[in-house]
């Protein structure tokens, strides 16, 4: 036992030594991490195999550097490395600046709170668009026009939709870094195995209701395929609604329309599909998220966003399929923007430095770089005509989807309320065959509720 | 009891199951412990399996044997920032300081509520107990404070800057300070040392030993089984710990394991043959440690010829 | 010596007692003083705030409290869950946990074999167990397909809660296992010999030597068990957030949605919330403290 106890005593003074040593080491490392990721990222997944080589470049840079200390929540390696690399250019042209890129690989909203509510927020950060309200009206971001102005951006170089989205009381809070809309995937085998002609961005619901019809066969019990996936997912149902000449929200947040005839309407059109077993949730085929149920073969369609073009790629390269816009209701088109801001805290030191690395990241050089790795869509209305695009119709489609009855997935200050309240709205009419109408009553009186308790 | 009374002797019910019991007991005990091993396994056993499969057939059979098999999962994980092992030596650093110290410092607080009178021990006992019933999510930004940035902001006498918290973000000394003792620990060392016989410690004070010297040498001693069960739980819970070193720990260079392992899930979707492979790199050095200090286990107060193995 | 001169002597015992035994305490306290003392003055300041994080927090009294006390997802769902779940996995694991370690400790070969098995579950952080589960249990998962059934177990609203149970129950009895096998093991054989010499058998001796020797250990492993059931929320955070339709959502759950989750961020009802279910807590651990205890029996 003594042995154990002085080699225990060893070990941790060890340790200790080890761990102070160990921090002031964290800069360099980043440094060579940022170097070795200097390979075009031109390959869409295979960059993993590249990201090898360390070679250790020395790099002059000036004494006096300004510290900016940029966040955002960790995404997969090889997203991680583009951004890197984007860092490292930036670091070459502004050797004043050094970028410590900080990724956030846990739950993002409770760290930020947390470094908020503690005065230790990072200068530059993802700003999701759901919970820009919340952020907005708190007075925790920093204003970008006089910024915007000294570098002669201007808001309209970005599509409409999300410079908006992330406008407060005139003005700009966020620079929209990428966005996702919805799109109409569908499974060009199986359309060619049931004679269908593929949809097209003129289709409407009623060319989207045969489709399921003839898409569905329920032959096989052990692999039911369905038409349609129709996940009670407040991330999707709100564009039938949009469809359907409605809103979910008032123009101000400050009353909902849950319950209004349109989005009731909508409700009851999106619910038939399971009701008549030409759709289906996901959980209903025993899978949690309808794009691996796409995947395999057993959805003919789904409605999801540009991040299932690489997650079919790297899960299910064999399968055959296109995208197009959602297809239009008797109110006309409708998509939701999911879209994630670079933002700046109000409380940041050095304002002008913060927005040389947004203004960097956001420019157009930048964005076709992005763009062309096939991660994300680029935000700049520049970028509409380029090559990249032309040559990827999936990613096209959702790229298109920004500009026609497009609404930025965003609440007001309840967000979270009036999901759970669509979400379970529809897991009522599903699961306990509660009709639409008393189902998104229900939800409307707890989204209001909520609402009178947030004032 | 009367003194006469023995099993072969009387023959009621009770003391004919009593028995057949004792006839049986060990083919039950052998079958009830393989149950309980099969279900302890399986998880770990099907994440290695899978581990060792190719990401796009996550779900496909055989279950039992990786095949179609591959390494590329575990070298995704390894290769994919070139900070793994850094990741893996900030964990092990973390968890051996917090376990020796932790080990330490509740063994002596055991040590004081079990066999030590003094005045507001009831009080301070039941503190402890109740400490460990607030739940951690809204003790999360108050020891954030006290540890970084202080409880008061600007707090200035004159030109003099005063403190009010460790200033010990992004530093491993900040994930380690707050779990060198833990009441959980402490009520569990207090327990033991409780239910230990006291006769030991009796013979060492007649012998002229203080209390430290008696814990020193008497008590740790004795208490081995229980040290190592109180190490193995505290190394696992600070190898495994995740919420507090996430808020913490700031540049990538100085995550632990957990925290760099979570690089792997997607914002979208996990693709789970990368987290399984990931977990297993998490899991194989604590059970390393298991195996290796097993027999220690076993070994409890042979000394004493008060028990046998 | 005189009856005066023999009191001072114990006083003085006393008190270099009491300096020895807060010698011992100091590591302990200095932790307790600086981060449970201060995070637990600052729960409750905050208890009687609004408070969203975002900017500071604002005096509110005791709305947060009447709040709380009267919303429909504490009262209807997290209440209920919680208790439902702290009355099923607490004995369950418990009994589990202490027949593995009485097997484990009857002198049978392969002991060494059985302990790391039992130990596997418990080494894996309970995130990364979630995880696991949730592919092992997802519909087209192994465990349907090793028992062929086709139960959608996390997104039923049936079955949803009881897997959680399940998970909890596979992830601790490891560790409880451990802990009562040491437990068992410091019960001295010549208590067993002593009480066999008396004409007791099995299952006497059991009732009469192992179970009273057991006592503090047993309130031990039940009073963490019930802490920590209280407390759940790793693995309701991994894998289903709460739902389908609630049915998952526990005490502590909705102190986390209501502080970090929400986009209506309600920190001050959060800190009501954890007070309440520390309260509980302590009266329940106090209750059995007495029945498992005994009023003053733990010291021999």
């Amino acid at each position: 036992m003594k042995k154990i106890y002085s080699a225990m005593s060893v070990l941790v003074l060890l340790s200790m030594i080890l761990a102070a040593c160990a921090t002031p080491e964290a800069e360099r490392i980043i440094e060579t991490v940022i170097q070795t990721v200097e390979v075009p990222v031109v390959e869409t997944v295979q960059v993993l195999s590249t990201v090898v080589s360390t070679q250790e470049v020395p790099v002059e840079v000036p004494a006096e550097r300004v510290e900016i200390r940029l966040s955002g929540w960790a995404s997969s390696p090889s997203e991680t490395a583009l951004l890197e690399s984007l860092l490292y250019r930036f670091s070459v042209e502004n050797p004043d600046i050094n970028v410590r890129y900080e990724p956030i690989t846990g739950d993002y909203g409770q760290s930020m709170l947390t470094m908020i509510a503690s005065g230790t927020e990072p200068d530059v950060f993802y700003l999701d668009i759901s919970v820009f309200p919340t952020y907005s009206q708190e007075g925790v971001l920093l204003p970008l026009d006089d910024l915007m102005a000294s570098t002669g951006t201007s808001a309209d170089d970005f599509i409409p939709a999300l410079i908006d989205g992330f406008s407060f009381d005139g003005s700009v809070y966020g620079i929209p870094k990428d966005f996702n809309t919805l799109g109409l995937f569908y499974n060009k085998d199986m359309f060619d195995a049931a004679g269908l002609d593929y949809p097209t961005d003129d289709w409407t619901w009623d060319d989207l209701r045969a489709a399921a019809e003839a898409l569905t066969d329920l032959t096989d019990p052990d692999r039911p395929i369905y038409g349609l996936g129709v996940p009670p997912d407040a991330g999707r149902f709100p564009i039938f609604v949009f469809q359907n000449g409605g809103s979910i929200m008032n123009a101000d947040f400050s009353d909902t329309l849950l319950d209004s005839a349109e989005a009731v309407g909508a409700g009851e059109y999106y619910t038939s599909f399971r009701t008549d077993q030409i759709g289906a949730s996901p959980a209903d085929v025993g899978e949690g998220w309808q794009g691996t149920v796409f995947g395999k073969g057993q959805f003919a369609m789904v409605y999801e966003g540009g991040w299932l073009i690489p997650y079919l790629t790297d899960q299910f390269p064999d399968i055959n399929y296109d995208v197009v816009v959602p297809p239009a209701g008797p109110g006309g088109e409708g998509n939701l923007i999911f879209t994630v801001s670079w933002s700046i805290s109000a409380n940041c030191l050095h304002p002008e430095e913060a927005w040389r690395v947004i203004e960097f990241l956001t420019n157009e050089a930048s964005q076709t770089t992005v763009l062309e790795s096939g991660f994300a869509l680029p935000t700049r209305i520049s970028l509409q005509d380029s090559e990249y695009l032309a040559t990827n119709s999936a990613s096209a489609a959702i790229f298109r989807g920004a500009f026609n009855g497009a609404v930025p997935f965003m609440w007001g200050v309840v967000a979270s309320d009036v999901n759970n309240g669509m979400g379970q709205g529809i897991e009522r009419v599903y699961l306990e065959g509660m009709s639409v109408a008393d189902s998104f009553a229900q939800s409307a009186a707890e989204i209001r509720a909520a609402i009178e308790a947030s004032r | 009891m009367s003194a006469t009374s023995s099993s072969r002797d009387s023959n009621s019910l009770s003391d004919r199951f009593i028995a057949l019991w004792e006839r049986m007991n060990r083919p039950v005990y052998y079958v009830i412990l393989i149950i309980w091993a099969i279900i302890a396994i399986a998880p770990l056993y099907f994440t290695l399996v899978f581990s060792f499969k190719p990401v796009a057939s996550i779900y496909d059979k055989p279950l039992y044997f990786p095949t179609p098999f591959t390494l590329e999962n575990f070298k995704t994980v390894i290769g994919a920032f070139d900070l793994f092992p850094r990741w893996l030596l900030n964990s092990a650093v973390v968890s051996l300081v917090v376990t020796v110290l932790r080990v330490l410092f509740c063994a002596m607080g055991g040590y004081a509520f079990a066999r030590m009178e003094f005045p507001l021990k009831n009080l301070l006992f039941s503190a402890m107990l109740v400490s460990m019933m607030i739940p951690g999510q809204v003790t999360l930004i108050p020891n954030f404070l006290v540890i970084g940035p202080g409880i008061l902001r600007n707090l200035k006498i004159g030109d003099i800057s005063i403190p009010t918290g460790f200033g010990l973000i992004d530093n491993l000394a900040g994930v380690i300070l707050p779990g060198i003792v833990a009441a959980f620990g402490v009520f569990m060392m207090t327990q033991f040392y409780k239910s230990l016989p006291k006769e030991l410690e009796e013979a060492a004070m007649l012998d002229g030993l203080g209390r430290w010297g008696i814990f020193f040498r008497v008590v740790l001693p004795i208490s081995q089984t229980q040290l190592l069960t109180l190490a193995l739980l505290t190394f696992q819970g600070s190898w495994n710990e995740f919420m507090w070193p996430l808020v913490i720990l700031r540049t990538p260079a100085n995550f632990t394991l957990p925290i760099g392992l979570q690089w792997f899930r997607g914002e979208y979707y996990t693709l789970y043959s990368i987290v399984l492979a990931g977990s297993l790199f998490n899991t194989i050095p604590i059970l390393i440690l298991f195996f290796l200090f097993q027999r220690y286990f076993v070994q409890g107060i042979a000394t004493t010829g008060m028990r046998d193995v | 010596m005189t009856a005066q001169a023999l009191q001072k002597q114990r006083k003085h015992r006393r008190r270099s007692e009491a300096l020895v035994a807060y010698s011992f305490l100091a590591p302990y306290m200095f932790v307790f003083f600086t981060f449970t003392v201060f995070a637990i003055g600052y729960t409750v300041y905050l208890s009687f705030t609004r408070y969203n994080l975002l900017r500071p927090p604002e005096w509110w009294g005791l709305e947060g409290w009447k709040r709380v006390l009267q919303d429909d997802l504490f009262l209807t769902k997290a209440l209920p869950n919680t208790f439902k779940y702290v009355l099923i996995v607490v004995p369950v694991q418990t009994v589990i946990s202490l027949i593995l370690a009485f097997a484990m400790d009857q002198k049978l070969r392969f002991r060494r074999f059985f302990r790391t098995m039992y130990y596997l579950p418990s080494v894996t952080s309970s995130v990364v167990i979630s995880l696991i589960f949730i592919w092992l249990f997802s519909p087209q998962g192994v465990i349907n397909q090793v028992f062929g059934l086709h139960i959608n177990w996390l997104n039923d609203v049936s079955t949803a809660f009881p897997t959680i149970m399940m998970v909890n129950i596979f992830t601790t009895t490891g560790t409880l296992m451990l802990i009562f096998l040491a437990g068992l093991q410091d019960i001295p054989t010549t208590l067993y010999e002593a009480a066999s010499i008396d004409g007791a058998n099995k299952v006497q001796s059991l009732l009469y030597v192992t179970v009273p020797m057991l006592r503090p250990v047993i309130f031990f492993v039940v009073t963490t068990g019930v802490i920590g059931c209280f407390q759940v929320f790793d693995q309701i955070y991994v894998m289903t957030n709460g739902g389908p339709l609630n049915s998952t959502t526990t005490v502590a759950y909705v102190i986390y949605k209501w502080a970090f989750r929400d986009t209506t961020i309600k920190m001050g009802q959060a800190a009501v919330v954890a007070i309440i279910l520390t309260m509980i807590i302590m009266v329940i651990t106090f209750l059995q403290r007495r029945i498992i205890e005994g009023s003053g029996t733990s010291e021999k």
